[in-house]
């Protein structure tokens, strides 16, 4: 049983046209998503991709939090306060993690958010937009 | 040979008694009938139980019944359920049909025998290897058995019902023996669980999953209530600091690391009372661990983790075996310690899961559901402080949790307690006070595991339950 209902999101997500794909490491799935864009200035990049760690209970209904930058970036020529931890090697390129959380109130719902609808809160971390914690 | 039980919901036990209550009513001379698909629980490869998965209720035109004539099921209705059957890739086909005469005693008629070869004939010859089974029904009695092939034909042993209770129902068509005397060890708890729980209680299998100090607590209960054969799963060794709590451990094993599993199979066996132990040392997220759960009537999860209990629910759910679910919890904040709860909740067909009761919570869960790797990067983040807590380990406490499991299954088998069994029983010491919590704190009407399951009842046909045992071993595993 593990992760299908998560397979197939992501399936039908590169089929509608999405540069996603799910990998594994280790025994961790994480959904990569290229081309994740960025507005130029702040962010050095108009795109990047993320990564998106998914638990492997993720079908019993777990939520999805937070993800994972590609290395190098630059914001406002400097570092961005919400990335943070060290740069981990996943799939031999370097990442960091990005504390990108659901505000309280507004978290992830079961049954109802899912791996795309993940994927445009943490755009809304390139466009400062999307969290209400998003200016902290 | 052991006989196969038929499981089935209580709750379509009851709506199909209903149904067919017609048929004993005024002339007594209409027989009704419907047809279920069925799932089923494997033993090695060997069918054990098949299960009721779903009753396709007829619709018009479906039964074709006059009085004093043999009901027929229509093709069109055969063929739904056939088509059902290869939908979702289930094992076969059950009948249920009244006999209106029949009251204490049923058997099936000369015309069911004639029939019944040709049904499954048939249906093999569309989908070979389906198995049907056939019931009848009388207003006291029901009678059960499977075809294999038209040649073949096997008796069924227990209607099992799961729901509010467990009722064990003989499908020989007569009324139940009296059940055999109890030894005399049980001669004294004889008020709480009479001759006939016992003796189902005897023949019962159960799992205890997590062999702690809770776990061995319930081990050392249920064999000193009757039953005779438990399976207790549990991944760990017997550590220095668990020998405040687990029975039966002693310094040596916590120095020669042994198996908290094999060390309470040498204590339960130790008290000559009956009770096997098949210790299983392993995870209980590995499926092949999980799928061991078929050897069970009934499985007590001690765990204190939200993965391995969400996935026991997948499973009671799956295979409409009952869930007891135990443990216990210290609350504190600033002033010191608040609560001290000693929590019991049931989970079977047609009550709430662990998550939608609010046991499990969907952080902890999708904490706990990544590998080691990731959940230390998500602990050096600083964000998981609140999810690395420990579960208090107090035998006193953990023994208050067990006693009031083991009164549950008690009234599983025999009620005495107040109906409905609460959501969750939690009994606080420091307020003196026992708490039942009568409704589900984050109930969801759509909840994929306990109310809209598509796979409720499919057993092993449905999809395998747990990871491999690489993807397992990566992860938290069970324990308290």
């Amino acid at each position: 049983m593990q992760i299908a209902r998560a397979k197939s999101e992501i399936e039908q997500l590169a089929a509608g046209g999405m540069g996603v794909e799910l990998v594994i490491e280790g025994a961790q799935p994480f959904a990569l998503v290229g081309g994740v864009g960025a507005p130029v200035p702040p962010w050095d990049r108009a795109d990047y991709d993320i990564l998106v760690a998914i638990p492997v209970a993720y079908d019993l209904g777990t939520p999805l939090d937070g993800f994972y930058i590609s290395l190098p970036y630059r914001y406002e020529n400097g570092e961005h306060n919400r990335v943070n931890g060290q740069a981990v090697s996943i799939r031999q390129r370097q990442w960091r993690a990005v504390s990108w959380h659901y505000p309280d109130g507004n978290e992830f719902r079961r049954g109802v958010d899912n791996i795309e609808s993940h994927i445009v809160h943490c755009r809304g971390f390139f466009l400062a937009r999307g969290a209400v914690n998003a200016k902290n | 040979m052991q006989r196969i039980n038929l499981r089935i919901s209580a709750s379509a036990w009851q709506r199909l008694r209903k149904h067919c209550a017609r048929s004993f009513r005024g002339q007594r001379d209409t027989e009704y009938g419907v047809i279920g698909v069925l799932g089923k629980r494997t033993v090695g490869g060997e069918i054990r139980e098949l299960v009721v998965a779903d009753i396709l209720w007829p619709q018009p035109g479906d039964v074709l019944a006059k009085p004093r004539s043999a009901l027929t099921f229509s093709s069109r209705y055969v063929r739904r359920a056939h088509l059902a059957i290869r939908k979702d890739g289930l094992t076969g086909l059950i009948t249920f049909h009244t006999h209106p005469l029949a009251d204490e005693e049923v058997g099936f008629s000369w015309y069911d025998d004639e029939q019944d070869p040709l049904l499954i004939e048939n249906l093999q010859e569309l989908w070979p290897g389906t198995l049907l089974s056939s019931v009848v029904l009388g207003e006291r009695a029901q009678c059960g058995r499977i075809w294999r092939s038209p040649a073949e034909q096997i008796a069924l042993g227990t209607l099992v019902g799961v729901g509010e209770r467990v009722q064990h129902l003989p499908l020989d068509g007569r009324p139940p023996d009296p059940p055999p005397a109890p030894s005399e060890i049980f001669d004294r708890a004889l008020a709480l669980t009479g001759q006939g729980a016992l003796a189902t209680l005897g023949s019962y299998t159960v799992a205890v999953v997590g062999a702690s100090g809770t776990g061995s607590l319930i081990c050392e209960l249920l064999a000193r209530a009757g039953c005779r054969s438990i399976l207790v799963i549990d991944h760990d060794v017997v550590k220095v600091i668990n020998l405040n709590r687990i029975l039966y451990s002693t310094s040596e094993d916590a120095w020669l690391r042994r198996p908290k599993a094999e060390v309470l199979k040498r204590g339960i066996e130790n008290l000559g009372l009956g009770c096997s132990v098949v210790p299983i040392v392993g995870s209980i997220l590995d499926e092949n661990v999980m799928r061991r759960l078929n050897e069970a009537e009934m499985v007590f999860g001690c765990v204190d983790k939200d993965y391995p209990r969400m996935l026991l629910c997948k499973y009671a759910y799956q295979h409409l075996i009952p869930y007891i679910d135990v443990g216990a919890e210290i609350g504190g904040d600033d002033e010191g310690i608040v609560s001290t709860d000693a929590r019991v909740n049931y989970v079977a067909a047609g009550r709430w899961c662990l998550r939608c009761t609010g046991l499990v919570d969907a952080r902890r869960l999708a904490f706990e559901s990544l590998t080691t790797i990731e959940r230390a990067r998500k602990i050096a983040l600083g964000y998981s402080d609140d999810l690395l807590l420990e579960q208090p380990a107090v035998m006193d406490l953990n023994m208050r949790a067990a006693s009031a499991g083991m009164m549950l299954l008690r009234h599983l088998l025999q009620p005495f307690l107040l109906e409905p069994v609460p959501v969750t029983l939690a009994e606080n010491l420091v307020t003196y006070s026992m708490k039942p919590v009568p409704s589900a704190r984050c109930q969801d009407e759509k909840c994929d595991i306990c109310r809209v399951n598509p796979q409720a009842g499919f057993g092993d046909c449905g999809e395998p339950i747990g990871l491999s045992a690489e993807v397992a071993a990566e992860l938290h595993a069970e324990g308290d």
